[in-house]
């Protein structure tokens, strides 16, 4: 047994990985040049929000909104052309609701690393409706 | 890329509503133009701010009009409310 398969293993006898993953590990392993050519690279192109009623609540209100990810990193961008006193006042607000974060310290670069960490993201809410986020 | 058609569809409660396909190209063979011409304006405008260092926002101002012009395709909204349905996709 070579030591990347005892790695992956381990890994899934310690609860670090499902069997699906060590699977795909493996065989990935096993031909590194078919899955190469095969392993999906595919950037997300949109964010969902999805919230729908819960069936004991079938005339609740249902939203489907598709954002491209492309507009929510512009819509980031324009936040720098807010106004100084305004950035002021907005980052007063988020720290009396305990938000510690600071307007004038987003970086162009930070957006994008923001924008794509949003491939990770996925949100789901149960309750009287359900609420999903996720990209796609 | 720029959006070229827009399908709309609202319903309020209790009236039939519409829904239509709006040649949304033929709305920046208008739009499209304008900007462009105002673009002259624009670095004239910035080169006057510029000593109070407000010119550098005009100019990211006027290229964010383009940024979020060119990546509003695939906007899709639909809500399906009690009183009302709104519905529109940018193609």
């Amino acid at each position: 047994m070579n030591e990347e398969r005892k790695k992956i293993l381990d890994m899934l006898s310690q609860g670090k990985i499902t069997a699906e993953e060590a699977e795909r590990l493996i065989s990935a392993l096993s031909d590194p040049g078919e899955t190469g050519s095969s392993v999906d690279v595919r950037l997300p192109k949109y964010l969902r929000v999805m919230v729908e009623p819960s069936p004991e609540n079938k005339g609740g209100d249902r939203v489907n909104i598709r954002v491209p990810l492309k507009l929510i990193k512009a819509g980031l961008k324009l936040a720098s052309f807010i106004p100084k006193d305004a950035r002021t006042q907005v980052n007063d607000a988020l720290h009396e609701k305990g938000i510690n974060m600071d307007f004038d310290k987003i970086r162009p670069e930070d957006i994008d690393n923001l924008v794509a960490q949003l491939d990770d993201l996925t949100v789901d809410v149960e309750g009287k409706e359900t609420v999903k986020v996720f990209c796609e | 890329m720029i959006p070229l058609l827009l399908q709309l569809r609202i319903k309020p409660k209790e009236h039939r509503g519409f829904s239509i396909w709006l040649p949304f190209f033929l709305f920046w063979l208008i739009v499209l133009p304008l900007i462009l011409a105002a673009g002259p304006f624009v670095l004239l405008a910035a080169l006057m701010m510029s000593k109070d260092g407000r010119g550098k926002i005009v100019l990211n101002g006027y290229k964010a009009i383009f940024v979020v012009i060119f990546c509003m395709s695939g906007l899709k909204v639909d809500v399906q409310a009690k009183d009302a349905v709104i519905f529109f996709n940018l193609i």
